[in-house]
């Protein structure tokens, strides 16, 4: 098990860069066509952009969150839930800005037997001043693979 | 509020929304949106060791959007208020997935009429996602069920 619990309870706290994100009409619509959706009418982004919009857009990625959290190759790391708040919907080509950190780190057992560490990050979206949304996902790093 | 919601009522069931084949290759654009490295979303050789017989996952963001797909059919594109969910068990390529959801209040906030759902994703009788959903109605919901 390569993280000690103290680097894990360490985490808690750390803050992201910071940053900004405009979401372009393409990477919309390719988004939304993922989905299986067609496009969303007047530049409306599909609400699924709350996982990698506030990632980025926050100075970070999944692979640096995937560095913090030891993650260990194929099959280490698994979704374990979000919480994601619209207060205003998304719009193509608005400059938001993001601003965020990691908020809960531990280490916890599945019904299983598997030891994994809960990480957990928050993030928030304004336009200006204007909280626009805020997402908290929670994120699993399995320490002991079959 | 629109003659919908004004007709909407508790323990209501959705119109679901189905993802007949889940389609690995919306699978490699979405990890290159998200610049995701995660080769589960992407290699099925990397997958071997995971015992999934060359199928690679769905992205969490992609089953959730199934979801969000059957709320925007319902109650227009700018409905959601707030997604409150858990992943259960992975989805692979090729999986039929079928997103359901039932009300289960009725809210009147600030002047905004919503209704807090209770939504999951099925996969045959199991469920691999399930949550909670805050939709907010601004359009008329379409009544009937989609498949794509």
């Amino acid at each position: 098990m390569a993280i000690t619990q103290a680097e894990l309870s360490a985490l808690v706290g750390h803050r992201f860069a910071g940053g900004t994100y405009r979401i372009e009409h393409w990477e919309n619509w390719l988004l939304t066509n993922c989905t299986g959706a067609d496009p969303l009418p007047d530049g409306v982004v599909h609400p699924i952009a709350l996982f990698h919009v506030p990632i980025l857009g926050a100075g970070t990625s999944i692979t640096e969150l995937f560095e913090l959290g030891q993650a260990s190759g194929a099959g280490s790391v698994g979704l374990e839930g979000y919480d994601w708040e619209y207060f205003v919907a998304l719009r193509e080509d608005v400059e938001y800005r993001m601003e965020g950190g990691i908020v809960e780190a531990e280490r916890r057992t599945a019904d299983d037997g598997r030891v994994y560490d809960r990480v957990a990050f928050s993030i928030e979206l304004f336009d200006d001043s204007l909280l626009v949304a805020r997402i908290t996902n929670r994120w699993q790093f399995f320490r002991d693979l079959p | 509020m629109n003659s919908y919601a004004e007709s909407a009522e508790v323990n209501e069931e959705l119109p679901t929304w189905t993802m007949d084949s889940v389609d690995p290759a919306r699978m490699k654009t979405m990890a290159a949106i998200l610049r995701d490295p995660y080769s589960v979303h992407w290699d099925p050789v990397a997958n071997s060791a995971l015992g999934l017989g060359g199928r690679v996952i769905n992205q969490g963001p992609l089953n959730l959007g199934y979801v969000v797909n059957m709320l925007i059919a319902w109650a227009g594109p700018t409905c959601v208020r707030r997604l409150t969910v858990s992943f259960a068990r992975p989805v692979l390529d090729g999986d039929r997935v079928v997103a359901r959801g039932r009300v289960i209040s009725l809210q009147s906030t600030r002047g905004e009429h919503t209704a807090t759902c209770d939504v999951w994703l099925e996969r045959g009788g199991e469920t691999v996602v399930s949550g909670t959903a805050v939709v907010a109605f601004g359009t008329k919901p379409s009544p009937s069920s989609t498949s794509h």
